[in-house]
């Protein structure tokens, strides 16, 4: 098992490196000149040669990506071309903002999710079930950024309940966390349903009535925990996907985070900004997505006894090789 | 009476489905004392196990609906109980032991605590006693102790049916319903599964329902034999009545299907055609269809029990209630 984690953990290096191959290529083949973006139509053809020059946009494209990535290796994410400070500082002190937002979305997601679908399933065909079928279908339907709108509207502008923007206390965060969890809540709801419907019928759950449980017990320990892995594979994504609805979600509620961030810096073509916050989510989904693989292992014995089983299959075959 | 452990009295198994009614059951009845083993015989799809869920109310209540005239279980009226009542009886009273020990276990939850939660639900036991108790039973199927802690995936097909054999006499059962438990196995565990289940059945004073299409195995374990046939016992009797005086042309069908050592036939006698869909209710015999010796009275007329030799033998038959001339079926079984 460990020697899976570190398999998977070394095989992100690879992904990051393409990641950043494909950004890099994308912002810099775009036809927009960062010079022009920054400085102004205004600028004097000496002060745009001076620009590109400062920031290595002179050389060609294949020296500009190795001279970024030899700084990152030694943790310099470079500097910003629009407010100048280094894109570490400058992630740092706004990444706090987003992990706030996409953990708590994931919360919601995972619980309100997980206890509609379960609930949902136990209840299948009745009119609660049909309901909330259609409830979900309408939500999952919505744009995240219309939704926050009307929710800004109805909630904050209409009643006045909740603050319409800024992220500063709880009372600022609800908004956010339901705009940007709404997605995942339908489709992990949908999923957990299915799963839980599927399981339900299964043998083992009639054997687990046979020994007289409670039904509140079958339910928790015999179904629900045989119906975690499609729910979970759902899941993985949706935390992965959270991070990009960050990048609308902290435009509509003027949150400052790095979606926000990542934004402004794709209008002014600011590449080293652009970069960075790409990296760092990709980075993000990389390790939720190992997460997700070793919560499967977690979950079903059967997973991880394949995983042990791999371990203990090239050790052998290792040994035929040394003795041969 | 009060010695009964079940009686049962004019069982019926309805599912109500998209396209129309299942008549799975018709009309059961099933009496069972203390220590006594009744083999419930018959073709697949004939409401064996159907019969069998509904005594244990496990039937899904969305589609099935069962009804009765009586179903007693020592002297207490089940279809009266409540939910909570009936769970307590089972896994604790009234157990069973599943068909297909592939699906039956949870494939995510340890051997031992499979079995402990069983000890925990009825008996109020702390983890730690109930782990102890659950290590005995294993024990008591030959299941080492270092092996409780696994999961399902990891033990044989014959290890999973001693664990769900395991289950089912946890709590000691007055009643105790095995569903076909060796027709997963290889001949030579189940002649194992068969002795440990008799064993323990003994031991523990257990009642028996032994649900099978294999005559081998009643005749090993069973004192009485009800033949099944489209949701109705249509013979019923004590083992040796049945197995030397069979009498519905059914029964005695089935026993000459049965390969013997010392016949010299080249080919098994064979009942001809299929067993009738669940959905068409019959007028008359629902066995008339491949009756060789059905007359009219039996596409037109429903057969009631009738008594053979004053003892406990009851058939549903025209034959012998003399609605149709007399025909000595196994003479002419034997000569086909």
């Amino acid at each position: 098992m460990y020697r899976y984690i570190v398999q998977r953990l070394i095989m992100i290096i690879p992904i990051l490196i393409l990641v950043s191959i494909a950004i890099f290529l994308l912002l810099s083949l775009s036809p927009n000149d960062p010079a022009v973006l920054i400085l102004g139509a205004n600028a004097s053809d000496l002060e745009l040669d001076m620009f590109r020059a400062q920031h290595g946009l002179d050389k060609p494209l294949h020296v500009q990506y190795l001279n970024y990535m030899l700084g990152l290796l030694h943790g310099d994410m470079g500097e910003s071309y629009s407010t100048m400070q280094d894109v570490s500082y400058m992630i740092k002190i706004r990444i706090g903002n987003t992990m706030i937002l996409c953990a708590g979305a994931c919360v919601l997601i995972t619980i309100l999710g997980v206890l509609l679908g379960v609930s949902m399933a136990l209840r299948q065909n009745s009119i609660y079930d049909n309901i909330a079928r259609v409830c979900v279908l309408i939500f999952s339907a919505m744009p995240q950024f219309w939704l926050g709108m009307m929710l800004i509207l109805l909630l904050a502008v209409q009643w006045g309940i909740l603050p319409p923007q800024g992220f500063s206390t709880i009372r600022h965060m609800i908004l956010p966390w339901i705009c940007t969890a709404m997605g995942g809540i339908t489709v992990v709801s949908r999923t957990t349903r299915s799963s839980m419907l599927e399981v339900v019928h299964q043998d083992y759950i009639r054997t687990a009535r046979a020994k007289g449980l409670k039904e509140g017990y079958i339910v928790r320990k015999h179904a629900l925990k045989n119906s975690l892995l499609p729910i979970i594979t759902v899941l993985g994504r949706y935390v992965g996907a959270s991070f990009g609805g960050a990048v609308v979600i902290e435009n509509v509620f003027q949150i400052n985070g790095i979606g926000n961030m990542m934004v402004t810096g794709l209008r002014q073509k600011d590449i080293p900004l652009v970069m960075g916050c790409v990296m760092i989510s990709a980075l993000l989904i990389a390790i939720v997505n190992l997460l997700t693989d070793i919560a499967y292992a977690y979950v079903d014995p059967r997973i991880k006894s394949q995983y042990e089983g791999k371990k203990k299959k090239k050790k052998s075959k290792a040994k035929e090789v040394s003795e041969a | 009476m009060s010695d009964k452990v079940l009686d049962v009295k004019n069982l019926t198994v309805r599912f109500e489905t998209d396209r129309g009614t299942v008549y799975a059951v018709n009309g059961v009845d099933i009496s069972l004392e203390a220590g006594e083993t009744l083999g419930l015989v018959g073709e697949t799809g004939a409401g064996k196990t159907t019969t069998a869920l509904a005594l244990l109310r496990l039937l899904d209540k969305s589609t099935a609906r069962v009804e009765s005239e009586a179903m007693l279980y020592c002297g207490e009226e089940m279809s009266e109980m409540s939910e909570d009542q009936m769970r307590k009886i089972r896994g604790r009273d009234m157990t069973m032991i599943f068909q297909d020990p592939m699906t039956a276990l949870n494939p995510v939850i340890r051997i031992i605590d499979q079995i402990s939660e069983i000890f925990r639900a009825h008996h109020n036991m702390s983890r730690h006693d109930a782990e102890e108790e659950a290590l005995k039973t294993l024990e008591m199927v030959r299941i080492p102790r270092e092996r409780a802690y696994e999961y399902p995936h990891q033990f044989s097909g014959g290890m999973k049916q001693r664990v769900i054999i395991a289950m089912a006499l946890a709590c000691s059962p007055k009643l105790l319903i095995s569903d076909e438990p060796t027709t997963a196995l290889d001949v030579t565990i189940q002649a194992q599964v068969l002795k440990l289940i008799k064993e323990l059945q003994t031991n523990l004073n257990t009642s028996m329902i032994m649900i099978t299409h294999d005559f081998g195995i009643v005749a090993e374990t069973c004192d009485k034999v009800a033949v099944m046939y489209a949701g109705e016992i249509i013979e019923s009797g004590s083992l040796e009545s049945i197995f030397n005086n069979a009498s519905h042309p059914y029964t005695v069908g089935l026993f000459h299907a049965v390969p013997s050592l010392t016949s010299n036939k080249e080919f098994l006698y064979q009942i001809d055609g299929l067993m009738p869909d669940p959905m068409i209710v019959h007028e008359g015999c629902s066995f008339a269809d491949r009756c060789k010796y059905a007359k009219e009275a039996c596409f037109n007329k429903r057969p009631e029990n009738t008594c053979l030799n004053g003892k406990e033998h009851l058939v549903k038959c025209h034959i012998y209630s003399k609605d149709i001339p007399y025909v000595d079926v196994r003479k002419e079984v034997e000569n086909a």
